[in-house]
C-alpha cells in the first residue's frame, strides 16, 4: 500500500530525513517512535504533502502511484488522512460544513452522489457517539474553542467520517488524559480492518498498549535505527533511546 | 476646480427661486471648498488617498430632466423591507412605500427646519456636498414608534452616458424610545465614471434603538466619498454594519459622538477590494459622556493591486467615567501586490476607562490552507472557505435574517468572482 524508499527530505536546506525506507501493507498498523526532533512529524508531513518540506531524493508511492508530485488534496482523495498533532483553528468556518465539504469532495471524486445536509447530520451523529463527543462541537467553527483533547477527538471524528485507507496519527496521544486516550484508541481499533492501514507516531508506548501495532520503528536523527514488535516498545520504555544511538 | 465651479453656477441657475437662506449656505460652502481644494497627500488625514482623478472627469450634476427610464426591476432589493428609491439622485416617491410612524421629507424641508446643521468644517467633501446638495431624503422615526421591517433606501446610479455626480444628504432621526433599521444602500451600475459625495447624519434619541446597514456595491468606475455622523443621546443603542464592495475609490469618514450617558454603539465594517480599487476609512469615536460603550470591528479583504486605509481613533474626554471602548482592525491580503495602511489610535484623557485596540494584517493562513486541503478540499475551495470565515464575523453581526442573507450572498458572489479571475 505505502512504500517509502530511501527518503531524504528537509526544510530550508536542512536535511531532516536521512534515508527512510518503510513498507506498510493493507491492514497493518505501524508505529514510529522517537524523540522530539528525530523527524517523526516531518515524515508525516512529507507523506501528506505539506509544501514547506523539500524531498531531495527517494520515493514515496501509494498503491504504486508516486505521491510526491500530488497536491495534498489529491493525496487525501486517494485515501490518505493525517490526524494533526496540532489541529488548526479556522475562524468562521463551521465544523459541520467543513466535515460535509470534505466528505462530499471524496464522494465526488469516487463518482458518487454528494450527501445532503440531513443525511449528513444522521451520519455525523452516529460518528460522534464513537468518540464520545458532544454535539455542540458541530455548530462551532473548526477547532475554535476546543480543548486539546476535543481537538484530537475531532481529528478522529474526521477519520471515521472520511474512512481513509491509510491514516497517519501524528502524536494523537499527546495532551490526552487516560480516559480520552482510551476513547481515541478504541475509535481507531474499531475502525481497523484488513484493508485499512495506519501509521502511528508517538513518544510513548502508552497509546501502543491499546493499539497493538504490527511493527514498531525507532527513528533517530532522520533514520530508522531499529524495527521490531511490541517488545521493542517495552524496551524503549525501560531503557530510553540512548542505547540505540551510535 | 473649474468643472466644479461650472457645475455650481449651473446649479444656481437651475434653481433660481431657492430661498436666500439656502443660497447663502451654498455660497459659503462653495467658498470654503474653493479655499480648501481637494485633499492632497500633504494633508495628514488624507495622505494615503489620491483624489487627482476627480479633476480628470468632467462630472456633471444630474438634473431632473435627465431622469433615465426606470429599471423593470430595482436592483439590490432586499425582501421584507420598505423601500425608498432614488435613481441618479431623483426620488421616486411613487415606487416607495412606507409604514406609519415615520415621515420622509426632501432635503429642502429638512434644511428649512434645521438650518444650523448645515455648517461646514475643514473637510472639503462636506463643503462640496453642502454647496451642491441635490438629492437624498430625511427620515424621521416618531417617538415610541417601532418599525418592524427594515427601511431600504436605495440610491442607484445607472444609465448615463456622460460622467455624472451627485451630492446626496441623508438625515435619519430616530425618536425617543423608537426602534428601526435603515439600510442606506448605494448601487453604481455604469461603465461611465461617476462621483457620489454623500453626507449622512444620524441621531438616535434617548432610549432609541437603531440598526444602520450601509451598503456600497459598485464596480471600478465610481468614486464614492462619504461622511457619516452619528449622534447618540442618553441610553441610545446603535448597531452599524457596513459592507463596501468595489468602487474605483471609496473614502468614508465616520464620526460618532456620545451626547448623553449610557449609550452604546457597535460599528462593524467589511471592505472588499480587487483590481486597483482603493478604500479609505477614517473613524472617530468620541466618548464625551459617562458609561458609554463603543465596539468597532473593521475588516478588509484586498485582492490584486487593491489598497486600503484604516484610520481609527477613540477619544475619551477628560472627567468622563466608566467608558468601555474597543477597536479592532483585521486585514486579509490575497495578493502580494495588495497594500494596507492601518493606524488605530487611542486618545484617553480620563482614568475610569476600559479600552483596547489592535490591528493585524496578514495573508491566508498557510496552516489552515494545508489543513483543509489535507481533507480533500481543493485549494481554491479551501481559500474561499478561509476568506468566507474571515468575513463571517461581520455578516453575523446583522440581526435581520433577510438583510443578513443578502449580505452573505454578496460576499460569496464577490469571493467567487475574485477567485476565478485571480
Amino acid at each position: 500500500m505505502l512504500e517509502i524508499k530511501n527518503l531524504h527530505a528537509g526544510v530550508d536546506g536542512k536535511e531532516i530525513l536521512k534515508g527512510i525506507s518503510l513498507t506498510i501493507n493493507p491492514g497493518e498498523l505501524h508505529a514510529i517512535m522517537g524523540r522530539n526532533g528525530s523527524g517523526k512529524s516531518t515524515l508525516a508531513n512529507v507523506i501528506t504533502g505539506r509544501d514547506q518540506y523539500d524531498v531531495t531524493s527517494g520515493s514515496v508511492t501509494y498503491n504504486g502511484v508516486d505521491l510526491l508530485d500530488m497536491p495534498p488534496e489529491d493525496r487525501a482523495l486517494a485515501g490518505i488522512f493525517m490526524s494533526f498533532q496540532y489541529p488548526v483553528v479556522i475562524p468562521g468556518v463551521n465544523n459541520t460544513y467543513f466535515l460535509r465539504t470534505s466528505l462530499n469532495a471524496k464522494l465526488k471524486h469516487q463518482g458518487l452522489n454528494e450527501i445532503n445536509a440531513a443525511d449528513f447530520m444522521r451520519l455525523i451523529r452516529e460518528k460522534l457517539k464513537l468518540v464520545n463527543m458532544d454535539e455542540k462541537y458541530l455548530s462551532r467553527a473548526v477547532n475554535d474553542g476546543f480543548s486539546g483533547g476535543e481537538k484530537k477527538r475531532n481529528e478522529i471524528l474526521q477519520m471515521l467520517t472520511l474512512e481513509p485507507a491509510l491514516s497517519i496519527l501524528d502524536e494523537t496521544d499527546s495532551g490526552l488524559d487516560i480516559d480520552a486516550l482510551k476513547i481515541v484508541a478504541e475509535g481507531v481499533n474499531n475502525f481497523r480492518n484488513s484493508e485499512r492501514s495506519f501509521l502511528a507516531i508517538t513518544h510513548y508506548q502508552r497509546l501502543l498498549e491499546y493499539m497493538k501495532p504490527d511493527r514498531i520503528h525507532v527513528l533517530i536523527d532522520g533514520k530508522i535505527v531499529k524495527s521490531g514488535d511490541m517488545t521493542l516498545a517495552h524496551e524503549l520504555e525501560e531503557k530510553g533511546y540512548s542505547w540505540l544511538e551510535s | 476646480m473649474t468643472q466644479f465651479k461650472k457645475q455650481f453656477e449651473a446649479l444656481l441657475d437651475y434653481w433660481p427661486h431657492e430661498g436666500s437662506g439656502l443660497r447663502s449656505v451654498r455660497n459659503t460652502a462653495f467658498g470654503r471648498f474653493k479655499e480648501l481644494g481637494l485633499p492632497t497627500k500633504k494633508w495628514e488625514e488624507w495622505q494615503f488617498t489620491d483624489f487627482s482623478d476627480l479633476k480628470k472627469s468632467d462630472f456633471q450634476l444630474s438634473w431632473v430632466d435627465d431622469l433615465p427610464n426606470l429599471p423593470k426591476e430595482i436592483p439590490g432589493r432586499i425582501p421584507n423591507t420598505h423601500l425608498i428609491f432614488m435613481i441618479n439622485g431623483h426620488y421616486q416617491s411613487q415606487l416607495s412605500g412606507l409604514p406609519e410612524g415615520l415621515t420622509v421629507s426632501t432635503g429642502l424641508d429638512h434644511f428649512n427646519a434645521n438650518p444650523d446643521e448645515y455648517n461646514v468644517n475643514g473637510n472639503p467633501f462636506i463643503a462640496l456636498n453642502t454647496s451642491m446638495m441635490n438629492s437624498g431624503v430625511s427620515v424621521a422615526i416618531e417617538n415610541n414608534a417601532v418599525i418592524e421591517k427594515p427601511i431600504q433606501v436605495i440610491y442607484l446610479m445607472t444609465d448615463f452616458s456622460a460622467p455624472l455626480m451627485n451630492h446626496p444628504r441623508f438625515n435619519f432621526d430616530i425618536g425617543t424610545n423608537a426602534e428601526a433599521t435603515i439600510i442606506e444602500h448605494y448601487i453604481g451600475k455604469s461603465p461611465t465614471p461617476h462621483f457620489v459625495n454623500s453626507v449622512s447624519k444620524i441621531r438616535v434619541r434617548e432610549n432609541g434603538i437603531f440598526s444602520h446597514i450601509r451598503l456600497l456595491e459598485t464596480d471600478g468606475h465610481g468614486t464614492y466619498t462619504a461622511t457619516t455622523k452619528y449622534q447618540l443621546n442618553r441610553d441610545a443603542q446603535l448597531n452599524v454594519t457596513a459592507l463596501a464592495s468595489g468602487g474605483k475609490l471609496f473614502r468614508h469618514d465616520i464620526e460618532l459622538s456620545f451626547e448623553g450617558a449610557g449609550a452604546e454603539a457597535r460599528l462593524d465594517g467589511l471592505s472588499l477590494t480587487e483590481k486597483a480599487q482603493h478604500h479609505d476609512q477614517h473613524v472617530v469615536v468620541d466618548h464625551g459622556n459617562d458609561a458609554c460603550e463603543s465596539h468597532q470591528l473593521f475588516k478588509y479583504i484586498l485582492s490584486d493591486k487593491a489598497s486600503g486605509v484604516f484610520n481609527g481613533k477613540v477619544v475619551v474626554r477628560e472627567h468622563t467615567k466608566q467608558t468601555n471602548a474597543d477597536q479592532s482592525n483585521k486585514n486579509l491580503l490575497l495578493s502580494p501586490k495588495a497594500l494596507m495602511n492601518a493606524n488605530p489610535q487611542l486618545e484617553i484623557y480620563a482614568e475610569d476607562v476600559k479600552c483596547a485596540h489592535g490591528s493585524t494584517t496578514g495573508q491566508i493562513d498557510s496552516e489552515a490552507l494545508f489543513y483543509l486541503r489535507s481533507r480533500g478540499i481543493s485549494k481554491q475551495k479551501a481559500i474561499e472557505l478561509i476568506i468566507g470565515g474571515f468575513a463571517k464575523e461581520i455578516i453575523d453581526s446583522v440581526q435581520n435574517s433577510d438583510v443578513k442573507s443578502y449580505i452573505d450572498d454578496k460576499v460569496t458572489t464577490w469571493l467567487e468572482s475574485t477567485m476565478h479571475h485571480g
